[in-house]
């Protein structure tokens, strides 16, 4: 669970974020959308602690992000938009390195990691350095570290980027069955096909501000207002604000 | 073209160095109060010692300038091995290359337009500091302005030209023969060969049978040594540049200037020889860059479990393990890393079989006091190095994938402890190694030997502490999460402040230990009674000094790895 209350992030006198209150419950898959530095990115990165918000508060799974720290990062994963690893670790050492800062158990890790290697057919490279891997391939191994010590909030930002169509499938999958399971999930993308497929409820932000937040359901009845297409039904929020 | 391409990387540079914001504004203005600050010490610095020793110690000039020709040998050393190991990176693991490569550039362009860059970037601050202590060098002999601009514009600056260009000729070697017998090998290879002509040069031109002929010779060293130099010397720029010196200082101009125009002519050739060799290899070596570096790329086998091994069981808790291995991973399938240690470990070795073994048999309390000061500098300077290089850039180094530490569950203070613990793990050994072979010839026949050595060993504690400190906190207030390689991490705007604070740092050392040590030679010499207690207040105020600092640094340093990523 994620609640956003009035959080407001400033860099210098610019407003990336302004007042955004948004809370996502258990099990929900939201989809959150925007324009090109609309403050999606700075909004996740202070849900998870890398951005400190200039006012407001954020809790996950009941932790204060900032008064809590290590509590909400322990009940959470990231995958990061880029997703850069440690060049000089493998793909099986950066799992390992991940694990242990979660304080997973030994026994437990191995077969957590060879399971997860199994689901996202990485095994052939596993064992190379990640300085060799393509964009497709750091991305898989971020998003298997994410799930390493079963989160039950994750927020992922643009997913789906550099991945080749299996494994793109193999990823909405994997999210779409965490959800099931009662994960929260906050994803950030510009592909509209992929929110209006995966997510239960899709939220807009345009200036750092919420300008658009329905479930998919509603949001058949906003498409219907406009030409059918959600393209349209996003140009026209974006637009408008 | 070159001109259009330099025009937008002016332009770039002056938006980076022109920021207006506040913060940007009052970190430069600091930055440059301190750099000048700086820069006078090193005005002062040349211009006293260059005092003291033709006046107080009365060297002569031509061991002056002897040992002005070892110094400049050490900083054409350093210019040629800076340029080699950074022009690696600028000229065949740039994505700028890469992104210029696919537009109308010729290749020749590129290459000067990066070795230009090269060159400037990991050279400014030597450039400073030659210039400032060629001010207080000719302030002694009181030249006048264009003596200064002449010497820095046809010598000196040609003089560190020269050795950058022959640095960019061994490198474009170094990749001939790796495609052909593979990189490793020529490595291996060439550094031994780098190395065996560094220890020629000083076993036959050794600084420590020059301060033991000084000894033996005192106070009529000049007549004795004059003809002393090997004859392969005058082939070596470091000896042009000195004999230049010599002759002015001299007052024989007409003699000096072909030592100058020497240095131009060759300069002029080995740049010439260097746009030749790149017009015609550049580009296929950096072809063969991208081999080495496709060849090098590994599958570890997952069978094979070492004790280091991630999944292996380890007594440490989770999170220090992991991080622990990461550091040692990343450092050691680093080649520049390891192999820096290497050669820096090597040199250490040198500096102190080389003192110990020194015979200081001349009883001259004022010779004795100043060689124990130079070389406790010096090996402050070793450690300080040393701190630089490996403990400064080592949380930029986290780059990017710091999101992966600052989205976990560890405490900054965790991350910020472990690094503090293998920088200084790392450090103290070998400064306590420097103290105690520095210490060596100041003890042996003495009463207080002991009381020497252990307020050497004392000291190299809190100098480490405050080494270590220092470097991690400001590495950290500094830090630059893109740069990714340590040889240039080190080499920052950030990373010359840090280095001159500490430099700064050990000078208030000197003065703190100036009155302890005089009363200790004197005790030894003279027959004085030595008081224990001037030891004491000095080793206290060393404590309290280095503690302050230490404290300051962490606390920047921790503070900075807080920070918004």
């Amino acid at each position: 669970m994620i609640q956003l209350q009035d959080v407001t992030k400033k860099f210098g006198s610019f407003t990336a974020v302004d007042k955004l209150t948004l809370t996502i419950p258990k099990g929900e898959f939201f989809g959150f959308l925007g324009p090109n530095g609309a403050g999606k990115t700075t909004t996740i990165k202070m849900i998870v602690g890398l951005y400190a918000p200039s006012s407001g508060s954020i809790l996950v799974n009941g932790f204060d992000i900032v008064k809590q720290p290590m509590e909400a990062k322990q009940s959470m994963a990231y995958v990061p938009d880029i997703p850069f690893l440690y060049e000089k670790l493998t793909g099986r050492e950066f799992l390992y390195f991940i694990g242990g800062l979660f304080k997973i158990q030994k026994s437990l890790l191995h077969d957590r990691v060879a399971e997860l290697i199994d689901h996202f057919e990485i095994g052939l490279w596993v064992d190379k350095r990640t300085e060799d891997y393509s964009q497709g391939m750091k991305q898989r191994i971020t998003i298997a570290a994410a799930l390493l010590h079963h989160p039950q909030t994750i927020i992922i930002d643009e997913p789906m980027i550099g991945l080749d169509p299996r494994s793109a499938k193999i990823v909405r999958d994997t999210l779409h069955k965490q959800s099931q399971n009662g994960t929260s999930i906050l994803m950030s993308t510009h592909s509209l096909p992929v929110a209006e497929e995966l997510c239960d409820r899709i939220g807009i932000i345009n200036n750092g501000k919420l300008v658009f937040c329905d479930t998919r359901e509603q949001l058949q009845l906003d498409k219907a207002g406009h030409d059918g297409k959600f393209e349209s039904v996003f140009l026209d929020v974006t637009k408008q604000s | 073209m070159f001109f259009h391409i330099f025009h937008y990387k002016i332009l770039s540079f002056l938006k980076t160095a022109f920021d207006k914001r506040a913060v940007s504004i009052v970190r430069g203005v600091g930055s440059s109060l301190v750099f000048c600050g700086f820069a006078y010490g090193a005005y002062i610095f040349a211009f006293s010692s260059t005092r003291f020793m033709l006046e107080h110690t009365r060297t002569g000039l031509y061991l002056y300038h002897t040992f002005i020709s070892m110094l400049l040998f050490v900083l054409f050393v350093a210019v040629n091995l800076g340029n080699i190991i950074v022009s690696y990176s600028t000229l065949y693991r740039s994505s700028e290359v890469g992104f210029l490569l696919t537009k109308p550039v010729s290749f020749t362009t590129i290459f000067i337009m990066k070795f230009f860059d090269n060159f400037f970037y990991s050279s400014t601050t030597l450039f400073v500091i030659a210039f400032m202590a060629l001010l207080g060098y000719g302030s002694y002999f009181g030249y006048s302005w264009y003596f200064f601009a002449g010497v820095m514009l046809f010598v000196l600056i040609p003089f560190m030209f020269l050795s950058a260009c022959l640095a960019v000729l061994i490198l474009m070697a170094i990749m001939k023969l790796a495609g052909k017998i593979g990189f490793r090998k020529v490595m291996t290879g060439l550094f031994a060969l780098y190395f065996f002509f560094i220890f020629l040069f000083f076993n036959s031109s050794n600084p420590v049978s020059l301060v033991e002929k000084v000894n033996r010779y005192y106070p009529h060293v000049d007549e004795y040594l004059s003809h002393a130099a090997p004859g392969y010397l005058q082939y070596l720029p470091t000896q042009w540049v000195a004999q230049f010196f010599f002759y002015v200082a001299h007052q024989e101009v007409m003699k000096a200037l072909p030592f100058a125009a020497l240095l131009l002519v060759v300069t002029g050739a080995a740049f010439a020889l260097l746009l030749f060799v790149a017009h015609r290899f550049y580009y296929r070596s950096w072809l063969v860059s991208l081999e080495v570096q496709s060849a090098a790329q590994k599958i570890y086998d997952p069978s094979h479990r070492h004790v280091l091994d991630f999944r292996s069981r380890s007594v440490l808790p989770p999170q220090v393990e992991v991080f622990v291995k990461k550091e040692f991973f990343a450092f050691i399938r680093e080649s520049s890393q390891w192999i820096h240690l290497v050669v820096m470990i090597i040199l250490t070795g040198l500096f102190a079989i080389s003192v110990s073994n020194i015979n200081l048999n001349l009883h001259v309390m004022d010779v004795q006091m100043l060689t124990y000061l130079v070389m406790y500098v010096f090996g402050g300077f070793m450690v300080s190095s040393l701190a630089l290089r490996f403990v400064f850039p080592m949380i930029g180094l986290e780059g990017q994938p710091f999101w992966a530490l600052r989205s976990s569950p560890i405490k900054e203070s965790k991350i910020f402890l472990i690094k503090f613990i293998i920088g200084f793990v790392l450090v103290v050994p070998i400064a306590e190694y420097i103290a105690v072979a520095s210490n060596i010839p100041f003890i042996s026949g003495s009463e207080l030997h002991s009381t020497l050595l252990w307020f050497g060993i004392f000291n190299a504690f809190w100098i480490s502490l405050t080494m270590v400190s220092f470097n991690l906190g400001l590495g950290g207030f500094f830090a630059n999460y893109l740069e990714r390689n340590p040889i240039r991490a080190a080499s920052t705007q950030g990373a010359t402040l840090t280095f001159l604070a500490t430099l700064l740092y050990l000078l208030i050392v000197v003065v703190i230990l100036l009155f302890p040590v005089s009363e200790y030679f004197e005790a030894l010499f003279r027959f004085k009674i030595f008081h224990l207690r001037t030891l004491l207040i000095a080793g206290l105020c060393i404590s309290v000094i280095s503690s302050l600092l230490s404290i300051l640094g962490l606390m920047v340093g921790f503070r900075s790895i807080r920070r918004d990523f």
